[in-house]
This record gives structure tokens, sequence and C-alpha cells, in this order.
């Protein structure tokens, strides 16, 4: 009987779990860049004068008492989260006026800003790090062509995924690196407060970024932001319904950077035509399923899963920061910043409310880099030192 | 010394590993997640551990015997997780075959069960060979090399890349030996496992000979086979029973 020939049947093993992954490939690759050219351009922190508004209250001297560093450390953060306060606002406001087109034409602006300055500034290192012959008529040109191209990838809706996708990665790394200049004590306290200003912004009402995405909502419009968006998903089967998670995030750069970190989840069951990077499928069942543990993990439903810029910038930002000790702190965090991601996504699944998407990674991520500092260095090697292993 | 000797040191102890994972792990992305969270929950375990032993190191040097404390308390402790992390993936393991009746898909293969015990075991072992080898070759990469006075023949990072590589190993196919073991009540599978990764151990502790590691590293890999066979074993009488299953009712 032919019917009865045995015909590899597909298993549910082949797909699970596909949308994870292609959120957390690109922030691997960010966090693995950042790394490599933190151990490539190994510049000694204390030494580099790099000023921003992060350093506005204190900068740090290797002098100082650990107290006063605390302190200093403290001011700094309390500086930073304030302007970023004061820059949501603004963009709260300016969002509410319907200013739309500016809040485009400056994101922008700041994604040429980030290209070409920071760009050009970490390419002109990495050539002198390598001894790379080039001269600096053919090194404008280069840069001048790859900030514009990346200026209309991050613009443009109908520009090759693949390409808007490598750019925003870029525009991460480039960031992320300049903030790992930051005095030691400062990063920490910095990704700490950072972190607790997410949580307070987007679960309190009064908080600038649940006020955003509110209105968006209700408004049924995208926040003009820097987004990462992952390639979608699409699955034959018609009865599950799209499900869109998005983290929403404007990234200013310079010196007034302004990180908002969202987090929603968006049930959708109709076509929307202009969005050519998400094809939903038309649902046709109910949307009162019982929900399994799986589709509640975000396993089981179909879609595009969008990442906030901000998101990468700091997660890379506390990899960076790792890698200037050591490596072994750079594994513990890099899991620690996955497992809260993931932990992240299962709880905006069964919430399905706008969620902070900071606090959890870089919880997790200071945790274990103190553990891994303090307990897990010595233990291991002491042990490999003598070529104990188990 | 050299970029060249400190990536060959990495691909040493990792180049095996890296192979499957291309191969296997990488074509389904849930195997991905499953490596991950295997290799997260080991991390956790080290650092469990090695915040048991802070107040006692570090360690008289030339004194084997906390070593072995040591080597023993460690082995034991992974040896519970290992069980610890079965029962977790049984409670996965039914949520998929639910999850899959309710789309109307078939449930999970044996080979399925399988492939999630090996990525598993490849957290393990890529764990393993991370913080033990990994983390310590940096200095490889400059100009120079660095040698143990125990075992003078090879460099160190020579000596622990192949160490780790035999861990790899072990490690990640005793996970398949293991989660079968406890699946089917066999008693045989489910001592031989902690028999395995208690011996491997205690024969790091030869190294503390002079000249020690000329005599343990050669019986570690001999242990790493007897595991690769015994899981060849297994794996094939398997296979064989669950064809022989299915084979009849599809006439």
């Amino acid at each position: 009987m032919d019917r009865n020939q045995q015909r590899p049947r597909s298993s549910i093993l082949d797909s699970l779990g596909e949308e994870l992954i292609g959120i957390l490939t690109p922030v691997s690759i960010c966090m693995f860049t950042v790394v490599l050219l933190v151990c490539l351009l190994n510049s000694d922190p204390s030494s580099s004068s790099f000023s921003s508004i992060a350093t506005a209250a204190y900068s740090e001297t290797d002098s100082d008492s650990p107290w006063d560093k605390l302190l200093g450390a403290f001011l700094n953060s309390l500086v930073f989260v304030a302007a970023i306060t004061v820059a949501t606002f603004l963009l709260v406001l300016l969002f509410y006026l319907r200013c739309v087109t500016f809040l485009k034409l400056y994101m922008g602006f700041s994604a040429l800003v980030v290209l070409a300055n920071l760009g050009g500034e970490i390419s002109i290192l990495l050539i002198d790090r390598f001894r790379f012959p080039i001269d600096s008529l053919t090194f404008s040109i280069l840069l001048f062509n790859f900030s514009v191209v990346g200026v209309f990838a991050v613009f443009m809706s109908r520009f090759s995924i693949l390409i808007t996708q490598g750019y925003l990665v870029v525009i991460g790394v480039l960031v992320a690196y300049f903030f790992t200049m930051l005095p030691e004590w400062t990063t920490w306290v910095l990704l700490v407060a950072l972190a607790l200003y997410d949580l307070a912004a987007v679960l309190l009402p009064v908080g600038p970024l649940r006020l955003l995405v509110e209105m968006a909502i209700s408004r049924d419009e995208d926040i003009p932001a820097l987004v990462y968006e992952a390639r979608p998903v699409i699955r034959d089967d018609s009865r599950l319904v799209q499900r869109r998670v998005w983290r929403e995030q404007r990234s200013n750069v310079n010196d007034d950077d302004v990180e908002n970190n969202v987090v929603r989840a968006e049930e959708e069951e109709e076509q929307r035509s202009e969005e050519i990077s998400v094809p939903l499928i038309d649902s046709s069942s109910s949307s009162s399923r019982p929900e399994t543990f799986l589709e509640g993990i975000g396993l089981g439903a179909s879609g595009a899963i969008k990442l906030g810029l901000g998101d990468f910038i700091f997660y890379s930002v506390l990899v960076g920061r790792a890698a200037m000790y050591d490596l072994m702190t750079v594994y513990a965090c890099y899991l620690a910043i996955i497992a809260g991601l993931g932990v992240t996504l299962m709880l905006l699944s069964v919430y399905q409310k706008a969620l902070p998407a900071l606090p959890v990674s870089i919880m997790l991520g200071v945790v274990f880099y103190f553990l891994a500092r303090l307990f897990l260095e010595v233990f291991v090697v002491q042990c490999s030192s003598n070529l104990v292993m188990f | 010394m050299t970029v060249a000797a400190g990536i060959g040191y990495a691909l040493l102890a990792l180049g095996p590993s890296l192979s499957l994972f291309v191969s296997v792990i990488s074509r389904k992305p849930f195997l991905i997640l499953t490596l991950l969270s295997s290799t997260l929950v080991w991390l956790v375990s080290l650092i469990v551990l090695s915040g048991l032993w802070r107040p006692f190191l570090p360690l008289k040097a030339n004194v084997w015997w906390p070593y072995t404390l040591l080597v023993l308390s460690s082995v034991c402790f992974q040896e519970a997780l290992r069980f610890l992390f079965w029962k977790l993936y049984m409670r996965l393991e039914d949520v998929l075959d639910s999850f899959a009746d309710r789309i109307s898909r078939p449930r999970l293969f044996l080979t399925d069960k399988l492939q999630i015990a090996l990525a598993g075991g490849l957290g393990h072992g890529v764990a393993h060979a991370v913080f033990f080898c990994l983390s310590l070759l940096p200095p490889a990469f400059g100009p120079a090399t660095f040698y143990v006075d125990r075992c003078s023949k090879v460099p160190f990072f020579l000596v622990s890349a192949i160490i780790a590589l035999a861990f790899v190993t072990i490690h990640t196919f005793s996970m398949v030996i293991a989660f079968e073991g406890y699946a089917k009540g066999n008693k045989v599978d489910q001592v031989i496992v902690p028999v395995i990764h208690l011996s491997a151990g205690m024969l790091t502790l030869v190294n503390f000979a002079s000249e020690g590691c000329v005599i343990g590293v050669p019986l570690l890999y001999l242990v790493a086979s007897l595991t690769l066979l015994h899981c060849g074993k297994m794996v094939w009488q398997r296979l064989i029973e669950s064809r022989n299953q299915s084979g009849p009712t599809l006439r």
C-alpha cells in the first residue's frame, strides 16, 4: 500500500521557538561585537577623558575613596535619569501635539549623528590599532556613504529588512561602546538606576512611557522610534492568532540621550496593509480559547517580535563593562541577560500589557557579575590551575 | 602564543561541540533554547558550589586531599541537580505533548526526545569548557605561553583544552544516558552516569603527582570513549526497539 509508506512527518520541535531565536540572535551579535571592540581597543578606562552628561556631576579618579566614588556615581545617575525623564516628557508632549513628522526627522538626524560621528571615531581607532593603510579622502567618502544608507534604512519602511536590521544593530553597538567608556562605578549605578526608572516609567500611571503607549493605542498609530523588528514567521496553520509583542524605543545620541523602554502585546486579527514587514494571518477562530502554557510563553503563536534599541544598548553596556574585568564575568552576564529576556517575554504573555524590558535582565546581569567576580573566579582558577576539573 | 594558537586551543576544546551545534542543534530553534537554559543551570550550579567553598579557598598548594573533598561534593551536587533537571524536563515533555495534541500535530518522537537530551548535555559540556578552559585562555592570545610545574611537557593551555574536550564528551553523552535511564527506570543507566562523572573527576586528581598528567589524561579519554560507546549502544537499541514497535502496524 503506497499510502502507508513512511512519510517523514514534521514534528512540533521543528519550528517551535523560532521567534525567540529571531530576537536572541541580534541581541547576541550586538553583545559579541561590543565585547570584541572592548577587547581590541582596550583603552585604559581611567585615562580616557570621556565626558558626557552622565559624568556632569562628578568625574571619577582613582584616588578617591570607595564612599566618594559611590556618592559621585549616585549623583551622576541622578542627573542622567533626570535628563532622560525631561526628554521623555518632551517626547510625550510632541506626540500629543501630533508633531510626528518632526519626530521622524529627529530620529533620522540622530541615526546620522551616531553613524557618522561615533562610527567615524571607532573606525579611526580601529584603523589606528591595526595600522590599516587608508587615506582620509577614501575614508570620508566611505563613511558618508555608510551613514546615508543607514539613515535611509532607518527612515524608510520599504528597505530590505536584512540591511535595516544590520544598521540597527550597528547603531546599538556604537552607542553601547561609547557608554562603556564611562567610569566603572558610574556605569553600574547608572544601569541599576535606569532599570528602576524603566520600571517606574512604564508601570506607574503617571509614567511618561505608559502615557505614550496609551496614546499610541488609542490613536492606533506607531510611535516613531528606533525599533528592531525580527523577521516574522508565517505559519500555515490558520487557527493561530497573530500576536505582536513590541518594545518602543527612541534613541537619541550625543549627550542628551533618552532611552525609553516599553513592552506591549497586541492581538490583531485584521489585515494591516501598510505594515509591509508583518504579514498577518487572518484568524477565523474565536479568541476566547483557553491559553495553554506554551502559547502563554510566546512559543506557540507566530508573529514578529519588536525590541527597542535601548534594550540592545544597555545589555551590551553591561556585558562590555564585564569584559573589562574578565571573560568569565562576560559569559555569566550574557547568560543572565538572555535568561532575563526570556523571563520578560514570558511575563509579557501572561500579563498582556505594557511591561518594561530592562529591569529583570539588568538586575540578573548585575547580580551574576558580582557573584562571578567574587566567588566563581577564585573557585575556578583554583581548580583549573591545578588541573583538577569535574 | 599569538592569535592562531589561542583560536587553536579554543577550537580544540569546543570544536566537536561546534560541529554538533551547527549540524544538529541549530536546525531546530527549540534545541538552541534548551542548550541556553542547560548552560544557565550548570552555571548556577558552579556559582552555588563556589559560594559554598569560598570560605575555604585558597587551598594550600601541594596538599591534595581537600581537592578530593571538593570534587566529591561538587559531583554529588551536580548529579542531584541532573535528576532535578530531568524532572523539569518531564513536565516540559507533558506540556509539549498536550500542545501537539491541541494543534493536531504528532507527539514528540523518540528522536526528538533524544535530541533534547543531547542539547541538554551539550549545554553542560559547553558550560564546563567555557568556565574551566576558555575563561583562562585570553593570555594565550598574546606573545608568550605558560607552563605548570606538575605538567611541564606541554603548555598549560593545551593540557586544559585537552582535558576540557574529554569532559565535554563525557557530559554531553552522559546526559543522554541519564535521561533514558530515568525515563525507562533502568538501574544500570541510572547508576553508571554518577559513576562516570565521579571517576572522571577523581582521575583529574592524578594530575597532582609530578608528571601525573601523562597517566591522568589518557585514562580520562578512556572514560570518555566508554561513555560514547555505552551511549551509542543504548541509543541504537532504543531505535531498533521503536522501529520494531511501529513497523508491524503499518501493514
